[in-house]
């Protein structure tokens, strides 16, 4: 097991529960999809992992660590093991494919070089490896700026590879992109999950897609678990649940 | 139903509120009351006299005809004042440029590492700013006495306000969200600052600055008039010698310093983009 969520409560000065008791596990070479509706914490509960925010309470071990209280340097350490691929791939625009690859590296480079603007010449060789993995080598001295939304997504991707994170969080990564262009980053997920051993944990609206990719659907409403199952024994019912309003 | 439903609560918002309306209508005469009142206050005290002005048309038709042709047999003697304006210009945009950097990084509210750094640093920005580039002539002049040099370091002082400013809103204004990835891959500071903000921002900084050079250009051949060296020294000996067919050549040499740069900038800052 990699990553684990105990307990986890989010409540904001408004009072407002974001998450609630909230537990998860994701173990590598696993896919694990969290469905639910606009609002019901998916997010939230990534960035809790992530501790872009600080839980209100319970803990997020990342295999034997303790992220719930870590800070400053001991907190960026730990997240060299977490990449992130948000629903826009968040590149630097006006650097290059290669660049924005080689700069998930960085983290494990502190050097005079990489200060200055320099990236380690064996990252940038690592670098073409990973674009070939996403498809993209032909592109590596595009400037990212000019890649389409699924492109962009890919390099996000292989820029997490280039981090060589033992856990993969993904936030809506289809969310602005074709149908197309979706599955071929879901398939890239997977393959991320079950050639690299990586634990993945992707927040996705598309229920067909988690029917399709995931190994395990995490059902969330309102912040708290409604379900957690294999894939095949997530019913429709289930999932048609998590996206009715309270109020219904 | 629902769209004329719409339509009839937005009719019936529009035609509520008399009240509203008729204030909207006073606001807008006392508005323009206002503006009829700014206007007239300062024709008094610019103390405007425009037959003044007709009436002195001789005056200005006579240093006109003393001023032409221009005196070219003086023309190599301004190619060395044209080049010290020019570099005065060149040294203080890229002294400002250099202290101005740092400086924005501090004053950007989005990567600033302290509130106090960002108040003192906003603080600094703010102030050269505030006093104009002449004031800041006369000091260096003061201090380290007549040239070029205190022209080039009163450009670089001022410099730092300007850019320093535009260069924080630039930061201010970045996409946060590339930076935000970087960070949580585990970068260290200084690398998501040259790896992250750097290229997303470097384009929008070199064309503030090549403009600044531009502006930079045009301030050196005033700054000449308190004795910062540059043509503006020698245009103003001309003047008060009444020497107005060199005037004439000096202000021909402005002319083609002036437009040259200001092409040659938007060329590049054309490029950049």
């Amino acid at each position: 097991m990699m990553l684990a969520v105990r307990h986890l409560t989010l409540r904001y000065p408004n009072g407002k529960c974001a998450l609630a008791d909230f537990s998860l596990q994701v173990k590598s070479g696993e896919l694990v999809v969290v469905l639910g509706g606009n609002g019901s914490g998916k997010t939230t509960l990534l960035r809790c992992i992530t501790r872009s925010l600080a839980p209100s309470s319970g803990e997020v071990w990342l295999n034997s660590v303790d992220l719930t209280h870590l800070t400053g340097d001991k907190l960026r350490r730990a997240r060299l093991d977490l990449a992130m691929i948000w629903q826009h791939a968040s590149l630097v625009r006006r650097t290059s494919v290669i660049a924005n690859v080689a700069a998930g590296s960085l983290g494990r480079h502190f050097t005079f070089k990489t200060a200055c603007g320099g990236l380690p010449a064996d990252e940038l060789r690592a670098a073409y490896d990973y674009l070939h993995e996403v498809g993209l080598v032909e592109l590596a001295h595009q400037k990212a700026g000019t890649l389409s939304g699924g492109q962009a997504q890919r390099v996000a991707i292989a820029r997490a590879l280039a981090q060589k994170p033992k856990v993969v969080l993904a936030d809506e990564p289809v969310a602005s992109l074709d149908p197309e262009a979706a599955e071929e980053i879901m398939r890239l997920l997977q393959r991320l999950a079950v050639k690299e051993n990586i634990a993945v944990l992707c927040v996705l609206h598309q229920v067909e897609l988690a029917y399709a990719y995931a190994h395990r659907v995490v059902g969330i409403r309102d912040g708290r678990l409604e379900f957690d199952l294999p894939r095949e024994a997530v019913s429709r019912e289930a999932v048609k649940r998590l996206y009715m309003s309270e109020a219904a | 139903m629902s769209a004329s439903a719409d339509l009839q609560s937005a009719r019936a918002l529009s035609s509520r509120g008399g009240w509203g309306s008729a204030f909207s209508g006073a606001a807008r005469i006392v508005g323009i009351l206002i503006a009829i009142l700014v206007v007239v206050q300062s024709l008094i005290v610019v103390e405007a006299r425009p037959q003044e002005l007709i009436t002195g048309i001789h005056g200005m038709a006579d240093i006109i005809r003393r001023a032409v042709p221009p005196d070219f047999s003086k023309l190599p003697n301004t190619l060395w004042p044209a080049l010290e304006t020019v570099d005065i210009a060149i040294f203080g945009t890229l002294a400002g440029v250099i202290m101005a950097i740092p400086l924005a990084v501090l004053a950007a509210a989005n990567v600033t590492p302290s509130r106090s750094m960002y108040y003192l640093a906003r603080g600094i920005i703010g102030f050269t700013r505030a006093v104009p580039d002449l004031v800041w002539a006369l000091f260096f002049v003061t201090a380290v006495g007549l040239g070029p040099f205190p022209g080039g370091l009163a450009l670089a002082v001022h410099s730092i306000g300007m850019l320093g400013r535009l260069f924080a809103e630039t930061i201010e204004h970045m996409d946060m969200a590339p930076i935000d990835a970087l960070a949580l891959t585990g970068a260290r500071r200084i690398q998501i600052f040259t790896h992250g903000v750097v290229p997303s921002v470097l384009p929008s900084l070199l064309g503030i600055s090549l403009y600044r050079l531009d502006e930079n250009i045009r301030s050196s051949l005033v700054l000449g008039f308190v004795g910062a060296g540059g043509i503006g020294f020698q245009l103003l000996a001309a003047m008060n010698l009444f020497q107005y067919r060199e005037v004439s050549l000096l202000l021909i040499v402005v002319f083609v310093i002036v437009v040259t740069v200001e092409r040659l900038s938007a060329f590049l800052r054309q490029r950049l983009a």
